[in-house]
């Protein structure tokens, strides 16, 4: 979970006074934002860019759900958004609730889980380093401890341990924000899209013809989307 | 944290402790404060009695109670009493189960990062979190998401307008929209 320990809102005309309603009346930008992830990798071919980031890897991985209201598909494999199950629950009105992600960029290597509404992580696991025997940090419950440890006596070399403990602390702070920077970078591209007309010229249309197993015109479209991405960033 | 003792009518307490060290309660300035980054362990002891264990050693306190007062039915009072007593000695044979999440808040970012999804211990964390600092913690969502990123006027009037794309094949968003209302 991350939670804006502060947040400066903006008033405007029209929108819900309400914070809690702001939050939850537009809780599905968070699924549109897998539907477009999802879309842009199989059109790209897993080859995503942002301005920060250059071009990197991206592509649905493990499990991918889709829901509307109780009823729920799961698909399960190494590219689940191929599944014409996925499309297809698509087209019964579901939208993506979570889906596994691979992420390949910079030095990293890593899959997660990205909640929709919550735009939350789950199974982020850091590459491993050299000479690490535990594994990844999983962002589920966390496991029971059996005892307390004993509690060593200060003793040379403790500085040592610190410093590791500090450093791995660091190493996987780091690479928990390489990897939000990056989903930030690909959410604002994403609104800049979605806040435009070009979403409804351009992006409806694509995902229309996509969820259908037509054909999309993959440059036009890069094109179209470019267009309105590079201009926010200019703005 | 002050951890559970077995005399304590709480099953469940919750409290901060060192990162990556629960059982380590005493916090150092050195313990919390790394750089921008405050970092906590939220650490959650809990009494987890088996309920077999409980209901077999009640009754057999049960028995002998009666037995010594030569009785041959207890009141209401004296089983909860008999219950409390007997949870208490077994709790005094184990210890508590302990959990911990970690807790890392960016100060200069103003974002507190959980590495739990799970409801209760975020909702207790919110909730001791706003008791230590005084700050109210707002889940991370698509709106907050999209506030810390800034949007323009005209992005904020569109956000203010969207609804749902949807790509059933079925009946028209405008129908889905109306069976909705």
């Amino acid at each position: 979970m991350k939670a804006a320990a502060t947040l400066e809102s903006s008033a405007a005309g029209g929108e819900p006074v309400n914070l809690a309603d702001r939050i939850e009346l537009r809780r599905f930008v968070g699924r549109e934002l897998l539907l477009w992830l999802w879309l842009e990798s199989e059109l790209f071919e897993g080859t995503l860019a942002t301005k920060e980031h250059g071009q990197f890897g991206l592509w649905l991985s493990g499990r991918l759900v889709l829901d509307e209201g109780q009823e729920s598909t799961i698909i399960k494999g190494s590219a689940p958004g191929m599944n014409r199950e996925a499309k297809e629950a698509l087209l019964r009105g579901k939208m993506p609730e979570r889906a596994g992600i691979h992420l390949s960029f910079g030095d990293h290597e890593c899959t997660l889980t990205l909640r929709g509404e919550t735009l939350a992580f789950a199974g982020l696991a850091a590459p491993r380093k050299k000479g690490d025997d535990a594994g990844g940090a999983g962002a589920g419950e966390p496991p029971p401890i059996d005892a307390p440890p004993v509690r060593r006596k200060s003793k040379k070399g403790d500085g040592d341990a610190t410093y590791l403990a500090d450093e791995a602390f660091y190493d996987r702070m780091h690479f928990a924000r390489d990897v939000e920077a990056l989903i930030s970078a690909l959410y604002r591209d994403f609104l800049a899209v979605r806040l435009s007309p070009s979403w409804e010229a351009h992006v409806v249309p694509a995902l229309e013809a996509w969820v259908a197993g037509g054909d999309v015109d993959a440059d036009r479209y890069r094109a179209a989307r470019d267009r309105v991405v590079g201009r926010k960033r200019l703005g | 944290m002050k951890p559970l003792e077995p005399e304590d009518e709480e099953l469940e307490r919750s409290g901060w402790a060192k990162i990556g060290e629960p059982f380590v309660v005493d916090l150092a300035y050195e313990d919390v404060f790394f750089n921008e980054y405050v970092n906590l362990g939220f650490r959650t002891d809990r009494w987890v009695v088996p309920g077999p264990v409980l209901r077999t050693r009640v009754k057999e306190a049960e028995v002998a109670y009666l037995a010594k007062k030569g009785r041959e039915r207890l009141s209401k009072k004296e089983k909860t009493e008999l219950k409390l007593m007997v949870a208490k000695k077994l709790r005094r044979q184990m210890a508590p189960a302990t959990r911990a999440v970690d807790v890392s808040w960016a100060v200069g970012e103003g974002v507190v990062r959980f590495f739990s999804h799970a409801q209760k211990p975020a909702g207790a964390m919110t909730e001791l979190f706003k008791k230590t600092f005084g700050l109210t913690l707002i889940p991370e969502s698509p709106y907050t998401a999209a506030v810390r990123l800034g949007l323009d006027k005209g992005q904020q009037k569109a956000w203010h307008a969207l609804e749902l794309t949807y790509l059933a094949s079925g009946p028209s968003r405008q129908d889905h929209a109306a069976e909705e209302e």
